[in-house]
């Protein structure tokens, strides 16, 4: 295929990349920073990021009385040659044209740079497809260049296996792209999905900003998503297969310590739940919320827990004890049984409905993720027991949005959100987290993320956060910043072969039926007829 | 058409007296010399002079009130025989059986061989590549180098049948070899930009 070229390569390094000075009659603003390129060296062919671009003359008395108003000619015979534009790009991969091996292999890590007057060209589709590879099975195509209209595919069997993350301001469309993304990987069959969906809008239809309706994940994708409420209400309204009681029993210290600035406690008043957990166990709370005020001078004496504190810990927790998902006991048995679906390769969405404020969210996430990753726990020592294939336990990845709301600094060592971006890979549970602000989120933990996606962050902070740990952050930070507000993402990580700006495929009917059709193919096995969610 | 005589012959440039007083080829025109079957020396028009024939002589006023321009060399006819017009050329390549070479000719051309002017097929055959700019921007005359170009350029845009694409290679052409040096580009581009 015919590449267009767009210069030459006349100076570079290999550590900081490789700077082109455009043909004149390439304009700079025909490119855009981020733009992926190919270098033809003689024997290998670079695959290559624009990270930055200047303008230059030749000499400088130019710039003290710039020709305004230049005659058209004079305007043509300077452009390109008194005044000109370099570009600077970044290869990323290579492949060597010389050896028929790399042809099979794909490219491959950069290990040199081209010499001088290398040709940089646009890249062409079958570029894109080399690098990126063709749609189908776990390569899920997320959008599409900017400037052209071919799949950029990320591997889902390599984003599910570590945590991820989604960034962006508001508005720039990462619920949406989360819906994509777990579309194909429900249909795909890569993981088993756990949603905290905070503000319900994932599992049923929804109005976008612009105002026409989308459809939810249960719709789209039928059986295979089983949809969990914590609003009787709204759950005998909707289509919800089960609604989740939790108990009092269920909530530990642990939980109140993530709870502390939702509930504005003190750390002593807060440490205090420690102290009751040590005394009462799993009764602890319960405990607490029937004492008298007798009756709690008295454990203050014999525990040393300071009286102040546990009686405003008490006057909190009454607040708490009222909301309507709260029952004095609940047996795991709802969440057990939650954990055999997702098993089984089923994926299930936990809508709040009416109880989506922090405080809920953060005290019910906390709750059933602990459980889930117990039981996770357990299945993966089995596993390793019996060495039994069957008994391997299939990917789960925990969808959970305003992220930092867990795994901020303060708490991310001290919640189970935490424990599973650290270290969880190993159990097969991973994270994807959705946020507006990474910078909110433990380094620690950003570090952790193994594929990155965000759209426009214009804080320096956030844009430092979400390059943690990346090489070549420099260059990234140019195409974080000239992304769209809106359906513009920069690709990074472990799913991608190399950093990609991309246009987000649209949540359409198109999408629908693409998804349709591939869901169909790959239907679940039949379900034993014990399952309680066999339809 | 033959349009003057070398009378001094250098690896460089060559003068040569013009046939016909007071008018010299154009500046920056294109020259050729034959100087054997089939090969001629090119040059550009880098000078011209008109003077007293006897080095030692300065021209004297000859107008009055009722006598001038012209009428001058109408009432004297012995001008033309003690003035003379010489030109200058620089040498800038060579047509050797239709191959062109742009560069310096190995030998300087003969003395008293003929100048002669060059044909539009001529300058055009000779133009189609623009190295000899080059050796215009070398010269070490008395006229500034942008000057030269500039009249060269638009004495071939004329040649050319004032060929647009011609004269925007040029002009980048120019532009490139002049990148350095901003105020001569400027003056040479100024120079050359038609006037329509
Ligand atoms: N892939 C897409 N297909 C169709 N519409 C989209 C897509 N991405 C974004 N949009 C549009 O942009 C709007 C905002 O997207 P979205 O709700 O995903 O933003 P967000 O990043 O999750 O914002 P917030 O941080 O406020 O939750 C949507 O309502 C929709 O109109
Ligand atoms: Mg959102």
């Amino acid at each position: 295929m015919e590449r267009s070229r767009l210069g030459v390569v006349t100076d570079g390094a290999f550590n900081t990349g490789l700077t082109v000075r455009l043909d004149a009659d390439r304009s700079t603003e025909d490119l855009r920073v981020g733009e992926f390129v190919v270098i033809e060296g003689k024997s290998n062919r670079y695959f290559s990021m624009i990270s930055d671009m200047q303008l230059r003359v030749s000499d400088p008395r130019l710039l003290s009385s710039p020709p305004d108003d230049a005659p058209p000619l004079v305007a043509h015979a300077l452009a390109g040659t008194s005044t000109y534009a370099t570009v600077e790009v970044k290869p990323m991969l290579m492949l060597d044209l010389t050896s028929d091996l790399d042809e099979l292999r794909g490219p491959q890590s950069v290990r040199t740079i081209p010499m001088h007057f290398a040709a940089l060209y646009e890249a062409s589709e079958m570029d894109f497809a080399t690098v990126f590879g063709k749609e189908g099975g776990t390569n899920f195509a997320v959008g599409t260049p900017v400037t052209m209209d071919i799949p950029i595919c990320l591997r889902l069997d390599r984003f599910v296996e570590r945590s991820n993350g989604i960034f962006g301001q508001s508005g720039t469309g990462k619920s949406f792209l989360a819906r994509l993304l777990l579309s194909g990987i429900v249909t795909s069959r890569a993981a088993a999905n756990l949603i905290f969906d905070m503000h319900s809008e994932y599992a049923f239809d929804k109005q976008t900003e612009d105002g026409h309706w989308v459809r939810g994940l249960r719709e789209l994708l039928g059986s295979q998503v089983l949809v969990y409420s914590l609003d009787a209400e709204a759950a005998a309204r909707r289509n919800v297969d089960v609604t989740l009681i939790i108990g009092l029993n269920q909530i530990e210290a642990e939980d109140i310590m993530l709870l502390a600035d939702e509930l504005d406690l003190t750390a002593t008043t807060a440490a205090t739940a420690g102290l009751l957990g040590d005394q009462y166990g799993d009764d602890w709370l319960r405990q607490l919320l029937a004492m008298s005020p007798d009756e709690l001078a008295q454990f203050c004496q014999s525990s040393g827990a300071h009286p102040e504190a546990t009686k405003a810990l008490q006057r909190k927790l009454r607040e708490v004890q009222r909301r309507g998902y709260l029952t004095e006991k609940a047996s795991f048995s709802l969440i057990d049984e939650m954990v055999t679906a997702l098993g089984k390769g089923r994926s299930a969405i936990l809508e709040f409905g009416r109880h989506d404020s922090p405080l809920d969210y953060m005290l019910v996430a906390n709750i059933v993720t602990r459980r889930v990753r117990r039981l996770y726990q357990q299945k993966m020592e089995r596993f390793e027991e019996t060495k039994a294939e069957a008994d391997r336990p299939l990917q789960l990845m925990i969808t959970l949005e305003e992220a930092h709301k867990f795994l901020n600094p303060t708490v991310a060592r001290q919640t189970i959100f935490g424990t599973i971006a650290r270290e969880m890979r190993k159990y097969n549970v991973t994270l994807m987290v959705i946020d507006q602000r990474p910078s909110g989120i433990d380094p620690e933990v950003m570090s952790q993320l193994g594929t990155r996606i965000t759209g426009l962050l214009t804080e320096e902070r956030d844009i430092d956060a979400v390059l943690t740990g990346v090489s070549g952050r420099s260059f990234l930070r140019g195409s974080l910043a000239s992304l769209d507000t809106r359906q513009q993402l920069l690709l990074m990580g472990h799913a991608v072969p190399m950093p990609i700006t991309v246009r987000t495929r649209s949540y359409d009917k198109e999408f629908y039926q693409d998804i349709q059709r591939g869901g169909r193919a790959q239907e679940l096995p039949d379900v034993v007829a014990t399952d309680i969610w066999a339809e | 058409m033959r349009i003057g005589e070398i009378i001094e012959s250098t690896s460089t440039h060559f003068v040569a007296e013009g046939f016909e007083l007071n008018h010299p080829p154009a500046l920056g025109s294109f020259v050729r010399v034959c100087v054997g079957e089939g090969c001629d020396l090119y040059g550009v028009v880098c000078y011209g002079e008109t003077g007293s024939l006897d080095p030692g002589r300065r021209a004297v006023r000859r107008s009055t009130e009722e006598s001038f321009d012209d009428q001058i060399y109408r009432e004297s006819p012995q001008l033309e025989h003690v003035l003379r017009t010489e030109f200058t050329s620089l040498a800038v390549g060579v047509i050797e059986r239709g191959e062109v070479l742009q560069c310096l000719p190995s030998q300087p051309p003969p003395l008293h061989f003929s100048v002669h002017g060059c044909s539009a097929d001529e300058t055009t055959l000779f133009t189609e590549n623009l190295h000899y700019f080059r050796i215009l921007l070398r010269a070490s005359g008395l006229v500034p180098v942008e000057q030269l170009l500039a009249a060269n350029i638009r004495q071939v845009h004329r040649g050319r049948g004032e060929d647009k694409d011609w004269l925007q290679r040029a002009a980048r052409e120019a532009a490139n070899l002049l990148k350095y040096d901003y105020d001569r580009l400027m003056t040479l581009l100024y120079a050359i930009e038609p006037t329509s």
